[in-house]
């Protein structure tokens, strides 16, 4: 893993690595230099396979984290390259040019977290959300409970209690 | 070839007839993958009811309803959580924080039933074909808790730079380990019915993580009248019971209210709590000393109106806080801070008056339409074995008094400290300091009934006090105080076995034959304190319901038979400072009422 870190390096900016375990590690790069890097990886380096393509919503830095997950089939190990972009008109270039199935990834992302990759297939048809309306729901400003509260009515019979007044109720009722 | 193949090859797909199948033939029946995410079991023995299962889910699918056969108590609501499984997604949040451990998943997901409602259940309440499971979904071991379940540690001066002065040993948060700490607390209230005072606990830590901390005094005040001392001193029985304490440290949470108190300034306080305009009922208060609970009840008093008037026997106030409480744990700037707010809202302190002595209790019935007295313990108890009456014998409570008032105290340099509590550890800490500084050594050795494992004291106390060169030698009973003229040798014990029998009862068990001596030129006894009742004429005393060990009894509203006198603090609930104030505004309550009634 080292040797294609090292080699990497003469490359391509790469703004920090970690090593987690033997076989897997994560390295950060800039959203410019990505895909030709995730490209160098997949057609010179030898990891044939996308894993996945995820992301996490960092809300107080103002930034979205997207992870690619490669796997080298050979050699038996995976590397994430990670990309940071701005929550803001969050875009990403799209990669289904080097795998097929990344437009799903891509559809997914721009529904949940609403990142566009322009000039991925279908990119903004519904993926599972059917007549959504409100913010993208895997965004952290979105409300779930708030949500399912107004969109799913209580089933008759509910009652709950606060635990500390229950337990005055029960056990200092007068003071 | 080729065509061959085409020819058989629907006769070779026969072959497929005999094979296993690969799609399942009794889908109900397959067991699912060892970490799934089912049905909920719930150990409802280790469950406390705290409902942070309930707050975290975000399809709000859980209510904490209560259980037949469990009993609400210190620590546990007694209520327990009940999953709606047309809401649950079974993401398994409300297995990550369950600070008990006692929620998990089991790898069930299938069950069929007609009737919608059996979809709501007290998982391990009610019993399920899956509750004894061990696959499923628990909680990941450490490094996966959804809040720290370590505290801030807090900053102590070490033991070099404090054995020879009475400076504050602990130093306080920072605003930064403050807000830290306060980020650990899951808001859920089971401290709250612990706390004497019922103080709002989740409420004040809420302000320090808002970084509100004038909501945060206000919320201090509408329970407690000294956040400064019992921020400091508070015996803090909360803290025992404390939810993330059940799978880590629990919550400082007397640390937290010092942290509010001490960033909020004394000139603000009357601002702050709009305290500036109090509207006067025009009625008179009197109240016999100046402890917690006395400064409690003026407080509240105060508020709601009422000229208070407290007569105190000593020359400040503060009672046990200010005399028997060492300035290293409770310095008196922050001990004045409380005190000198309540006076200014009216309150008056008549001092180095003695009730009984001075003024007589009827005259205070005669000038005021209401009395509350909080006289506290202040008689040292004696161990009275032969030698306790000897000139060198003397009482904890009695030298601490002195040391505050600024008396040259009695000092040898080999001392011997009968008693296992916080008073006793009070007083040798107080000896050794003394000592460091006029003799350049400390000489004081302190024994108990109780062997470690159960002595009175804190644990910090005793760790400290070793650090200090203390000797704690704990687990003999004393037997005799030998004595030479006007000079003590020092305290002859005998191994003590056990201190309670079967019912809890004291009735220490000795083992005669394993001696030991302890030489000193002085014996301290630090074995509890009496109240001082002489202030109540006999033929009042008569009249007045008391239990059969002397005690005044009292109602709810810490009002005595005699109607116009109120009591509470040591002589009647105690033995802490915020049982006194919580006794105090129970009574400035009662006489509220009873004044308004009359
Ligand atoms: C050494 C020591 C250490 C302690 N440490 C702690 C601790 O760390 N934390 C904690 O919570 N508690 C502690 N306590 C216990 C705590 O101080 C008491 O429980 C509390 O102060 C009792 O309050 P009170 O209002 O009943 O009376 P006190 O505080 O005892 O005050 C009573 C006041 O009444 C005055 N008085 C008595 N008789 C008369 C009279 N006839 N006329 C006029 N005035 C009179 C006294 O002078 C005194 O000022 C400690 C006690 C001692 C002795
Ligand atoms: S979080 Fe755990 S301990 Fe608290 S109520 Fe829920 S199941 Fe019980
Ligand atoms: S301090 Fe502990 S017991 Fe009290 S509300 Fe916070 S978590 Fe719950």
């Amino acid at each position: 893993m080292q040797t294609i870190i090292e080699n990497l390096q003469k490359h391509f900016q790469v703004v920090s690595y970690h090593q987690q375990r033997e076989n897997l590690g994560f390295l950060i790069a800039s959203k410019e230099v990505a895909v030709g890097l995730i490209t160098h990886l997949r057609d010179y380096e030898g990891f044939a396979h996308l894993v996945l393509l995820t992301a996490v919503d960092w809300i107080e830095d103002e930034h979205f984290q997207l992870t690619y997950l490669l796997h080298h089939p050979e050699k038996k190990v995976d590397l994430g390259v990670r990309v940071m972009i701005s929550r803001e008109n969050a875009e990403m270039y799209s990669i289904h040019h080097l795998w097929e199935q990344a437009r799903t990834y891509q559809r997914e992302l721009r529904e949940m977290f609403g990142i566009n990759f322009p000039g991925s297939p279908d990119v903004d048809k519904p993926f599972i959300l059917e007549g959504w309306e409100e913010i993208p729901p895997y965004r952290r400003d979105f409300d779930t409970k708030e949500y399912s509260e107004k969109t799913y009515f209580p089933r008759p019979g509910r009652e709950t209690h606060d635990p500390a007044e229950y337990m005055k109720k029960k056990l200092y009722p007068n003071e | 070839m080729a065509k061959l193949n085409d020819i058989l090859s629907p006769f070779t797909a026969w072959k497929h007839v005999v094979r296993e199948p690969v799609t399942i033939k009794d889908p109900l029946n397959r067991e699912a993958a060892d970490r799934y995410r089912g049905f909920h079991k719930n150990d409802i023995s280790e469950c406390i009811g705290c409902g942070t299962c309930e707050s975290i889910c975000q399809n709000a699918a859980i209510d904490l309803v209560p259980v037949d056969g469990v009993e609400t108590k210190d620590g546990d609501s007694g209520l327990r959580p009940r999953v709606d499984y047309g809401r649950c997604c079974w993401c398994g949040l409300c297995v990550d924080v369950c600070t008990t451990n006692s929620l998990s998943l089991s790898n069930e997901y299938t069950w069929v039933d007609e009737d919608p409602d059996n979809f709501r259940f007290v998982p391990g309440a009610e019993n399920k074909s899956w509750d004894s499971r061990e696959k499923g979904y628990k909680k990941p071991g450490n490094g996966y808790e959804l809040y720290n379940p370590k505290r801030e540690a807090m900053e102590e001066l070490e033991p070099e730079k404090r054995d020879q002065s009475f400076i504050e040993i602990v130093q306080g948060y920072s605003k930064e380990q403050a807000e830290q700490e306060a980020d650990r607390c899951v808001e859920c209230g089971i401290c709250v019915a612990t706390c004497p005072a019922h103080m709002g606990i989740p409420e004040y830590i809420k302000a320090i993580r808002n970084d509100d901390l004038n909501e945060g005094l206000r919320v201090l005040y509408d329970t407690n009248p000294l956040p400064e001392i019992c921020g400091r001193i508070c015996t803090h029985k909360c803290e025992t019971v404390c939810s993330v304490g059940h799978h880590g440290d629990p919550l400082s949470i007397r640390w937290l209210k010092r942290y509010i108190a001490d960033q909020n300034p004394a000139e603000e306080y009357k601002k702050i709590l709009n305290t500036e305009n109090l509207q006067p009922t025009g009625k008179k208060v009197a109240i016999i000393g100046s402890g917690p609970s006395g400064l409690s009840a003026a407080h509240y008093l105060a508020l709601m109106g009422y000229q208070c008037t407290i007569y105190e026997k000593l020359p400040a106030a503060g009672g046990m806080m200010r005399f028997g409480i060492p300035e290293y744990r409770l310095p008196y700037d922050q001990l004045d801070k409380d005190i000198n707010y309540i006076l200014s809202l009216g309150v008056e302190i008549k001092y180095n008056v003695t009730i009984g002595k001075d003024i007589t209790l009827e005259e205070l019935h005669n000038q005021y339409d209401a009395v509350f007295s909080g006289t506290g313990l202040h008689m040292g108890r004696s161990t009275r074995v032969p030698g306790t009456d000897h000139p060198k014998v003397y009482q904890a409570v009695d030298l601490l008094r002195d040391i505050v008032l600024g008396k040259e105290i009695p000092l040898e340099e080999n001392i011997v400290v009968i008693g296992g509590g916080n008073v006793a550890m009070d007083i040798t800490r107080s000896l050794a300091r003394l000592q460091k500084q006029k003799y350049g050594k400390v000489g004081v050795l302190a024994t108990s009934l109780e062997s470690e494992d159960i002595m009175p004291a804190d644990r910090e106390e005793v760790i400290e006090a070793r650090e200090e060169n203390a000797v704690i030698d704990p687990g003999w009973g004393p037997v005799e105080i030998e004595t030479e003229g006007d000079k003590v040798k020092g305290l002859h014990v005998v191994k003590c076995l056990s201190v309670f029998d079967e019912n809890r009862r004291f009735a220490p068990k000795f083992d005669e034959e394993q001696k030991k001596f302890f030489p000193a030129d002085m014996v301290v006894e630090s074995i509890g304190q009496g109240m001082d009742l002489s202030y109540l004429p006999e033929a009042f005393k008569e009249q007045l319901d008391m239990d059969q060990r002397g005690r005044i009894l009292v109602n709810d509203d810490f009002q005595t038979s005699a109607g116009w006198l109120f009591a509470g603090g040591d002589i009647i609930q105690g033995p802490d400072v915020i049982h006194g104030i919580a006794n105090g505004h129970k009574a400035a309550m009662g006489i509220d009422k009873y004044l308004s009634e009359k």
